[in-house]
């Protein structure tokens, strides 16, 4: 089994409710736990720092479609965040491939789960070339 | 916390899907409803500007002959002689019904996305008052021209204010600037039309100054886009001339422009007193609307005054402007300190994200209990990768 990926998501964005186990994990992608805030613009760069300290194989960032934030100016903010356009950003020695944003609407579940499993397809790729390359 | 109203929701969301598919986020019209009218209020300063510069705002002898000069003669030579002249009336008129009519999109968007409410509120009740302006100042657009649907404009309107109890007959005489109509009537249409349009502006700046950089300006492509609608209205349905106004004559039809006069049917299909009591009722309900809606007031950010350095990043990023930068006391080590203005804060967290130094909490959700949260998650169960 591969390692977790945390999905932090504003809860005004695509609903993944109905697809999630009580833990929070998603049902048709195993591993992937998701974590609702009232708006994307709440994530701070260093929790995506310590989600992957804390050992997860990558981290989603899900807010709605760029230019429908329900509080104007969340989903860009950490978008431009992420793509260090905007301060605070991530630290250097984050791995940016492990980080993925997604801006999807309330009715794109399915956008969601295909992204997400293409996403954890490369995490898979990119641990099996980590291991060929250390042993 | 966020209550499902998806019903009501679902149907713009669709509508955002398909024009995104289409447009991309970008250039997609309904992420930008708020600037569209503004946009559309250019170009009415602008076509306005041009028609004033051949405007006469008299009726002197305009029951004598057409070929004096006076309001409807001054009209008729701008459509008919002025090279393009009748396109610029085509452009002043279609982007004033264009311009209620992305008002109304505007405000109907808001309302079902429930963008309306709470430390909105500042917004939907000036952006009521700003409707209420627009619509006066384009109906007075209408008496400017001074044939005959102005006439009889001008005599439903005076009927209308003797209808009201009081303040009716005060209200008719400011209207008509005198006891009948004279050019001191026109004197007042031409500041009622022109000055209360300058209104606007400050009327504008109360709608924009609980937010942080408003969106006033869509992307020039939807810009030549609105534009194209514009002047394809202005060629199939292009202005014409009617009959100048006698005031012998008694006209009792005319073509409505619904956007603009509809109030004016209403006024044909009821008694007057009903109409005002209507239009009072609306009026009310529109700004009442957003009291109707029951939920929890919003938690409002807080910040831990001993973490905050005073970098000011969580002012620059809050949508709402709600967050001031205040000098910070004498013990501190910073100049400045950040302090939330609770009535304008949306609970939406985006400060929280713009903290490097987690100093600013949302009191229902604090970033450590999330970091906490995600650590668990990560830890319970290790995985065997």
């Amino acid at each position: 089994m591969a390692g977790k990926v945390i999905a932090l998501m504003c809860e005004r964005s695509c609903d993944m409710t109905t697809h999630c186990k009580s833990s929070g994990e998603i049902e048709d992608l195993p591993g992937v736990y998701v974590v609702k805030l009232p708006c994307s613009g709440m994530v701070q760069p260093a929790m995506i720092e310590a989600a992957l300290k804390a050992g997860a194989e990558g981290v989603v960032v899900t807010g709605c479609q760029i230019g429908d934030c329900y509080y104007r100016e969340g989903n860009k903010m950490i978008k431009e965040r992420l793509l260090g356009e905007r301060p605070p950003g991530l630290k250097k020695a984050v791995d940016r491939r492990r980080v993925l944003g997604l801006w999807l609407s309330r009715l794109q579940p399915d956008r969601f789960i295909a992204e997400v499993k293409e996403f954890k397809a490369t995490l898979k790729s990119m641990a099996a070339a980590d291991s060929a390359q250390t042993r | 916390m966020y209550t499902e109203r998806l019903g009501l929701t679902k149907l713009f969301l669709l509508a955002e899907k398909g024009l995104n598919a289409i447009a991309t986020s970008k250039y997609n019209p309904l992420y930008y409803h708020g600037a569209l009218p503004q946009f559309f209020l250019w170009v009415l300063f602008l076509s306005g500007l041009l028609l004033f510069a051949y405007y006469i705002p008299t009726i002197d002898n305009a029951y004598a002959s057409t070929a004096l000069i006076n309001a409807y003669t001054s009209v008729k030579y701008i459509t008919e002689t002025i090279p393009f002249g009748v396109v610029v009336r085509g452009i002043h008129r279609y982007a004033g019904d264009a311009m209620v009519f992305t008002i109304l999109l505007h405000m109907i968007r808001v309302w079902f996305t429930d963008r309306y409410r709470q430390y909105r509120i500042v917004q939907w009740l000036s952006g009521v008052a700003l409707l209420f302006l627009v619509l006066v100042i384009g109906q007075t657009g209408y008496y400017l021209v001074w044939d005959e649907r102005s006439l009889v404009l001008t005599r439903m309107t005076v009927g209308a204010f003797d209808a009201l109890p009081g303040i009716g007959e005060p209200l008719k005489w400011w209207f008509l600037n005198g006891k009948a109509i004279t050019n001191f009537t026109f004197s007042n249409y031409l500041f009622i039309h022109i000055g209360l349009s300058f209104s606007l502006l400050f009327g504008l700046w109360v709608h924009y100054v609980r937010m942080q950089r408003p969106v006033v300006t869509p992307p020039p492509v939807i810009n030549y886009l609105l534009m194209a609608c514009v002047m394809l209205a202005v060629f199939w349905f292009p202005i014409h001339m009617e009959e100048p106004a006698m005031l012998t004559a008694q006209p009792s039809q005319f073509e409505v422009d619904w956007f603009f006069l509809a109030p004016y049917v209403l006024m044909t299909a009821m008694p007057l007193q009903a109409f005002w009591g209507l239009m009072a009722t609306l009026t009310l309900v529109t700004c009442c609307l957003p009291y109707f809606v029951k939920t929890p007031p919003v938690e409002a950010a807080e910040v831990v005054d001993s973490k905050c350095t005073g970098c000011s990043l969580c002012a620059r990023d809050c949508p709402y402007a709600a967050i001031e930068m205040v000098p910070a006391g004498a013990g501190s080590r910073f100049k400045l300190l950040a302090t939330v203005k609770a009535y304008r804060c949306s609970g939406c967290g985006v400060c929280v994200g713009a903290c490097a130094f987690d100093a600013i909490d949302l009191p229902d959700l604090l970033d450590t209990d999330v970091s906490a949260k995600i650590k668990s998650l990560v830890a319970q169960q290790s995985p065997s990768g």
